[in-house]
C-alpha cells in the first residue's frame, strides 16, 4: 500500500511540470460513459462472431441430433459474412475500448474486496482472448500461420475462454454501465479547463471529444468493412482494396482456396481411369466413367460457394443430383453419405451429406461451372456443391460416395 | 476529476450483488469449458504453442503497444496545435488500424504458390490508396472547421 500507482499515474498525467502531462484529453476521454458504449458494441459484435462461430462449428463437426438443414440456401454464406464482417469490425472498438480503459490494468492495489478480485482475474481471460480471437481470426483471413497449432480448433476453443469472460464482464458491469448511458454526457466544468491550453478538452481545437472518438472508430470500422467486404458481396468488389479475395479473379473468373497442384491431384484427376464409385450400403456397387457420369441427367441450380474466411460468390452449376447416383446404386434410404476425393491426404479430403442433404433437389456431384467443364482448380472431374453449406465441405475432385 | 471519469478502484465504492456472482459463476464455468477443450484437444490446440500467443498477444499489446499509443498521443498534443488536433488523431488512429490490419496483406504472408486467386490484389498500393483517402477526407474536415471558426 506504500507505492499508489494510480496516484502515480495520475499525477504523473496531470501535474503540469511532469512530462506525461495529457490530462487534457485523458479526463475528457476516459470516460465512464464511452467504456460503455464501447464496451457494449464490442458484446454485440463479439456475440455475432461466438453465434456465428459456433453454427460453422456444428456445420464442420455435425451433430447426429442436430442435422444441419440443407435450406436456406444462403444460410451459411449470410452467417460466415456476418461473421468475418464483425470480427474486422470489431477490431477498432477493441482496440479504443483497451485504450481506453488501459490504465485499470496497471491500477494498485490489486482488489478491495474478494468480488473486486475475481473480477480483475477475470480481465485477462477477457483481454488475452479478444486480442487473440481477432488477431488470429484477422491472420486467418489473410492465410498467415506465424503459430504451431491449427488454427480452427484454437479459435473455437478460445471463444468459449473469451465469449465466458465477456458473460462475467457484463454481469460486473451491468449497473455501472447502465447508470453512465442513462445520464448524458457531461462537458467538463470550466475548472477543469487545460491550464496550458487554457480550453476544455471538450472544446473544438483541443483534441478528440468523446463523439470524436466515437466518429474515430466508426470510421476505422467503416473502412475496414468497405475495403474488404467486396469479397463476399460482388457489387462491391471494386471497393475491396484490402479483401484477401476478388469474387471475380481466378479459374473461369472464380476464386477457390487450394488449387489443383497443391492438392496433389492434378494427375489423378486427369487420368483416364478416372472412377466416379458408389458403393457401402447399397444394393448395387456403381462405378462411372466420366463420360457415363456426363451422359446423366443432368440438373441445374445456382449455388453460392461460401468459404469460412469470409469470401463467396454464387454460381450456375450443373451435374448429376446425388439422389439419382444413390437411387441408381440402390441406396438404403436416410442415411449418412461420405463423399471422399482424389486428395491423397487433408482434413478436408473427405465429407459427409446427411439424409436431409442428400436428398436436396440442389444437391449436386456438378460437372460444369457457369456452363463450361469444370477447370482442375474446381473439382474437375465433378465436385459437390450443395446448399447451405461451407466451402471446405464442397468437396472437390470428387472419386467415391459411400453409403454409410 | 468529473465524477464520469474513470478512476482505477472506482469500482470497488460498489458492494457486489447477485448479478456479479451469478454472471461471475457462468462465465467461469465457459471459461473452464473452453480451457477443458483446449487440453482435451491439444494435438490440435498445441496449449503451449497456443499459450505464447495468447498471453503474448495481452503483454504485447498492455505493455508495448499500449504505451506506444499514448506516447504517440502525447506527442502529438504537443506538435499539433489547436483546430486541427481532433482531426489529425482521429486520422492517425484510423490510419494505424488499417495499417495494422493490412499488415499480413501487404506482407504477402498467405501467398499461395500456383494459386492466382491468392491475395489477388497489390496490397501496399491499396494501403497507400485508402491511406490517401483517410487524409484527403481529414484535410477537408479540417478546412472546413478552420474556415467555420
Amino acid at each position: 500500500m506504500s507505492v499508489k500507482l494510480p496516484d502515480a499515474v495520475q499525477r504523473f498525467a496531470t501535474d503540469p511540470d511532469e512530462p506525461l502531462r495529457q490530462g487534457a484529453y485523458r479526463s475528457a476521454l476516459r470516460d465512464e460513459r464511452l467504456a460503455a458504449i464501447l464496451g457494449a458494441a464490442l458484446g454485440i459484435l463479439f456475440s455475432i462472431c461466438f453465434l456465428t462461430g459456433l453454427y460453422s462449428h456444428v456445420q464442420q463437426n455435425p451433430l447426429s441430433w442436430l442435422p444441419i438443414p440443407a435450406r436456406p440456401a444462403g444460410l451459411y454464406r449470410l452467417t460466415q459474412g456476418l461473421h468475418v464482417v464483425s470480427g474486422i469490425a470489431s477490431v477498432p472498438v477493441l482496440i479504443a475500448k483497451l485504450w481506453l480503459v488501459w490504465p485499470r490494468f496497471v491500477a494498485f492495489p490489486v482488489a478491495k474486496r474478494a468480488s473486486h478480485l475475481v473480477e480483475r482475474i477475470g480481465l485477462f481471460p477477457l483481454v488475452a482472448g479478444g486480442i487473440f480471437m481477432t488477431f488470429s481470426g484477422v491472420a486467418n483471413i489473410a492465410q498467415w500461420y506465424p503459430w504451431k497449432f491449427a488454427f480452427t480448433a484454437s479459435h473455437y476453443w478460445m471463444a468459449w475462454v473469451t465469449m465466458g469472460s465477456i458473460v462475467a464482464h457484463g454481469g460486473a458491469k451491468w449497473a455501472i454501465a447502465r447508470r453512465s448511458l442513462a445520464r448524458p454526457s457531461r462537458r467538463p466544468a470550466l475548472a477543469e479547463a487545460d491550464p496550458v491550453l487554457e480550453t476544455t478538452a471538450e472544446e473544438a481545437g483541443s483534441g478528440l471529444s468523446r463523439r470524436g472518438l466515437l466518429t474515430t472508430v466508426a470510421a476505422a470500422s467503416g473502412v475496414l468493412t468497405l475495403t474488404t467486404i467486396g469479397q463476399t458481396i460482388r457489387p462491391l468488389r471494386r471497393l475491396g482494396l484490402l479483401a484477401p479475395r476478388d469474387p471475380a479473379t481466378g479459374p473461369q473468373g472464380r476464386p477457390v482456396n487450394r488449387g489443383a497442384a497443391n492438392a496433389g491431384v492434378v494427375d489423378l484427376a486427369n487420368s483416364p481411369a478416372y472412377r466416379l464409385e458408389i458403393s457401402g450400403r447399397v444394393a448395387r456397387p456403381v462405378s462411372l466413367t466420366l463420360d457415363q457420369l456426363r451422359a446423366m441427367p443432368a440438373h441445374d441450380t445456382v449455388l453460392p460457394i461460401a468459404c469460412v474466411e469470409g469470401w463467396s460468390f454464387s454460381a450456375p452449376w450443373s451435374g448429376v443430383r446425388v439422389r439419382d447416383l444413390l437411387a441408381m446404386a440402390g441406396a438404403e434410404p436416410d442415411r449418412t453419405i461420405l463423399l471422399e476425393s482424389l486428395e491423397p491426404q487433408g482434413v478436408y479430403r473427405t465429407s459427409t451429406l446427411n439424409a436431409g442433404q442428400a436428398a436436396d433437389r440442389d444437391t449436386l456431384l456438378a460437372t460444369h461451372l457457369d456452363g463450361e467443364p469444370l477447370a482442375l482448380d474446381h473439382g474437375f472431374p465433378c465436385r459437390l456443391i450443395a446448399p447451405n453449406r461451407p466451402g471446405v465441405l464442397q468437396t472437390k475432385w470428387v472419386t467415391k460416395v459411400v453409403v454409410l | 476529476m468529473s465524477p464520469t471519469t474513470l478512476e482505477p478502484g472506482r469500482d470497488d465504492e460498489h458492494r457486489a450483488g447477485p448479478l456479479f456472482w451469478i454472471s461471475a459463476a457462468v462465465g467461469w464455468a465457459v471459461i473452464a469449458w473452453g480451457l477443458r477443450g483446449i487440453f482435451e484437444h491439444s494435438l490440435d490446440t498445441r496449449p503451449a504453442n497456443l499459450a505464447r500467443f495468447v498471453v503474448g498477444g495481452a503483454l504485447l499489446h498492455d505493455l508495448i503497444i499500449a504505451p506506444l499509443i499514448i506516447g504517440a498521443g502525447v506527442l502529438l498534443a504537443r506538435a499539433v496545435p489547436g483546430r486541427a488536433r481532433a482531426v489529425v488523431q482521429g486520422a492517425l488512429a484510423v490510419s494505424g488500424i488499417v495499417a495494422l490490419f493490412s499488415y499480413p496483406l501487404v506482407r504477402g504472408f498467405g501467398l499461395a504458390a500456383n494459386n492466382p486467386t491468392s491475395l489477388p490484389h497489390n496490397y501496399a498500393a491499396g494501403l497507400l490508396v485508402v491511406l490517401g483517402g483517410v487524409w484527403a477526407v481529414a484535410a477537408a474536415i479540417a478546412v472546413v472547421r478552420l474556415r467555420t471558426a
